[in-house]
């Protein structure tokens, strides 16, 4: 019976891993973990006991995986890191997002610049995945502020879904063999061409196990030229995208949710469009309980002014408790819980490293 | 001809604990091929996959940065030491 909540938080300067019962009255933090470097991706795999993985991304040496078989006590590296073949011409520069795959050792991985990479014995060994990473478009793709990343992996079956900032979104049928860009109502403001066949900049793509079809994506927004691009929904497994946006204060942010328990619950964290960040520096997560057709603004408990951070697009996470909390850490170091939902806020802690990575799970 | 790679202290859990390694080659380039042969995980963290030596890592041949000379191509004497260092940078 699964009793504990384990938060993974990748910094700036390194892993914390914060643990309590499920109450979560308190949390005890742990770390860091692979100091001073910063960590864009972490994964608590409870596939055979409880592994937790974090990229820990070295700009002096080099990317490193690290893992833990201890629930985050301790971390060793792993045998190797993703890395490119030495004819491709290309070197990793960071490892931006870290899933399960189909059998008990299989993982996935997001990398930038944006590929994929796949091990088949628990992060050991790598093999580039070469349907998306020698796309015909790849070479194309052109870096966002944030670097040219595969951030967001979603499987369903033979469906892989892939975020790429900026690339847009691509759809595989076939398990990962080949990938096709799907990007048909997913807009672009720093283009001419308004809805371009790829290179959008999606910023997160989030779906319920329960209905596979329906996707929500956390595009690049703010464009006041095009309004109403940066947040969409699709319910054709990604082959379209409509707006979702009316009754957000900004189409613009980074991170997007969906309940565990609903996909109809949706939650964003909308950030002004030009400076990324708080609007009226005031933060609120904003979630819509219909699919989109309309938002709340949830603030509880969370700063009324003179909060100007950042929330980046894998900061924010909802556990899987009987009532869920929400999760969101901060660029100014901050790690805030949203009980019940997101209905009331308290941070938990207040002066980590600048936070980049926010994962929870229930074990 | 002998020379000596210099193993800073952040580097040495990637070349068994040593400071200092000894190999035979004629340029820096050559130098670093023998430590991907010899100690893989010590090679990638001064190289990235296509062979360059990473933006935050400084190569010198005794006193000299490797850029003021011939880069990786520079050709080393017997007794010479490559120094590998983190560079001054960070946030």
């Amino acid at each position: 019976m699964p009793d504990r909540v384990l938060l993974t938080i990748g910094t700036k300067k390194g892993l914390f891993v914060a643990e309590s019962p499920t109450a979560r009255r308190r949390f005890a933090l742990r770390g860091p973990f692979g100091p001073g470097v910063a960590v864009y991706s972490t994964l608590t795999d409870t596939r055979r006991g409880v592994r937790i993985y974090a990229s820990s991304c070295n700009a002096y040496f080099g990317m490193k995986v690290l893992i833990s078989t201890d629930r985050g006590k301790s971390f060793k590296e792993t045998k190797s890191a993703p890395a490119f073949p030495k004819d491709d011409g290309r070197a990793l520069i960071n490892i931006w997002s870290l899933v399960p795959g189909d059998d008990a050792k299989d993982l996935w991985c997001g990398v930038e610049p944006a590929s994929l990479f796949r091990s088949a014995d628990g992060g050991d060994s790598w093999e580039m995945v070469p349907g998306i990473s020698n796309h015909e478009h790849a070479r194309k793709w052109q870096p966002g502020n944030g670097g040219l990343c595969m951030h967001t992996i979603v499987r369903d079956g033979d469906r892989v879904h892939l975020g790429i900032s900026t690339g847009g979104h691509y759809l595989s049928e076939d398990g990962g063999k080949t990938f096709t860009a799907s990007n048909k109502g997913i807009g672009a403001g720093f283009v001419p061409d308004p809805y371009p066949e790829f290179g959008q900049c999606v910023h997160k793509i989030a779906r319920h196990k329960d209905a596979p079809a329906r996707l929500y994506i956390q595009n690049h927004g703010g464009w006041p030229d095009r309004p109403g691009i940066g947040v969409l929904r699709s319910d054709d497994h990604g082959k379209s995208w409509r707006s979702i946006a009316k009754g957000l204060p900004s189409d613009f942010g980074f991170p997007i949710l969906v309940h565990p328990d609903d996909p109809d619950t949706v939650y964003v964290m909308p950030l002004e469009g030009m400076t990324r960040t708080c609007p009226g520096g005031a933060p609120a997560v904003w979630r819509s309980e219909n699919g989109g057709d309309s938002w709340t603004r949830l603030a509880k408990g969370l700063p009324k002014k003179e909060s100007w951070f950042t929330v980046q697009r894998d900061a924010m996470d909802i556990d899987e408790c009987k009532v869920p909390a929400l999760y969101f850490g901060t660029t100014t170091g901050q790690l805030w819980m949203g009980r019940e939902g997101g209905e009331k806020w308290e941070c938990l802690f207040d002066a980590l490293p600048p936070i980049h990575n926010v994962k929870v799970a229930v074990v | 001809m002998s020379v000596t790679i210099d193993v800073p202290a952040l580097l040495r859990a990637e070349s068994g604990g040593a400071s200092a390694l000894s190999v035979s080659a004629p340029t820096v380039r050559a130098a670093l091929e023998q430590l991907e042969r010899s100690h893989p995980p010590l090679y990638r963290s001064i190289c990235d996959e296509t062979g360059a030596v990473r933006r935050h890592v400084g190569v010198f041949v005794n006193t000299a940065h490797v850029r003021d000379l011939d880069g990786l191509d520079t050709r080393l004497q017997p007794g010479d030491v490559i120094t590998i260092l983190p560079a001054v940078s960070g946030g």
